[in-house]
């Protein structure tokens, strides 16, 4: 026998987790040297140097690049770390 | 390398070390007085650079993104700058300290390159100033701090190589 289960009490803030992950992308600048913005993806993501490396070639050629991905949170850090080193950073919404 | 070159950053041991000649020491320490009033008087247009806009697709989000991190975003840069103030003479970075001075390094790049209009000028016409223009001195200043940078980007590669940071 089991007691009964009292009804759950549902944070209404929970429901964050069910959000679509979050885009962190860069965009190019023609300031920004190429060696810092490779640095700057190695340093802030612990990217390799050669995910780095490709990324800071996407941002260059593309225009932008999706560099990190996550929940709203982890995105504003993101953005925030990014902005600090001086990079042009935003962030959106997966949809 | 020229004979007689003096690199401005080297990596040595898990550490940074600083050593620019006095004059560049001079400099520095000019244009970081400047880009500190910048940085806190929240009104040059050119901070457009230093805090660029999070979510361009949702005003009030980015309102509310601003009213989050700006006062740690100004916080963290008037750090920085009193963090490479105090190494100017010559010091040994740590991992702290080599964020602090690329942070620095890169935001006076940053400021230089909006006021000289690179993004719609480009490197090559002002490299190509006539002596007389205006602009030669402070685009020699961006250059000088690209060098620099270059420099420290260097170094604390090697570091990053070595498992240092």
């Amino acid at each position: 026998m089991t007691a009964p289960i009292a009804a759950p009490d549902i944070d209404s803030d929970q429901s964050t987790v069910l959000d679509h992950p979050w885009k962190v992308i860069v965009w190019d600048d023609p300031i920004n040297l190429m060696s810092y913005v490779t640095f700057v993806f190695r340093k802030v993501f612990g990217y390799s140097e050669k995910k780095a490396n490709r990324l800071m070639l996407e941002v260059h050629v593309e225009g932008r690049s999706v560099v990190a991905t996550g929940n709203r949170e982890k995105a504003e850090l993101d953005v925030f770390r990014l902005h600090e080193h001086g990079l042009w950073a935003t962030m959106e919404q997966d949809s | 390398m020229p004979a007689g070159f003096r690199p401005r950053f080297r990596w040595k041991g898990d550490q940074v070390i600083v050593d620019l000649p006095d004059d560049e020491q001079q400099i520095l320490a000019h244009v970081l007085v400047q880009l500190r009033e910048l940085v806190m008087g929240e009104t040059d247009p050119v901070l457009r650079r230093l805090r660029p806009t999070a979510r361009p697709d949702d005003d009030e989000a980015e309102t509310a993104y601003r009213e989050m991190v700006d006062n740690d975003l100004l916080r963290s840069r008037l750090e920085a700058i009193e963090t490479v103030e105090a190494g100017i003479g010559g010091t040994a970075l740590d991992d702290e300290g080599i964020s602090a001075w690329l942070h620095s390094l890169n935001a006076l790049r940053l400021v230089l390159g909006e006021r000289l209009d690179v993004d719609i000028i480009g490197h090559d016409a002002l490299q190509d100033l006539p002596d007389t223009d205006d602009r030669v001195g402070v685009f020699a200043l961006y250059e000088w701090l690209g060098w620099l940078l270059e420099q420290l980007v260097a170094a604390a590669t090697k570091g990053m190589a070595r498992g240092g940071h």
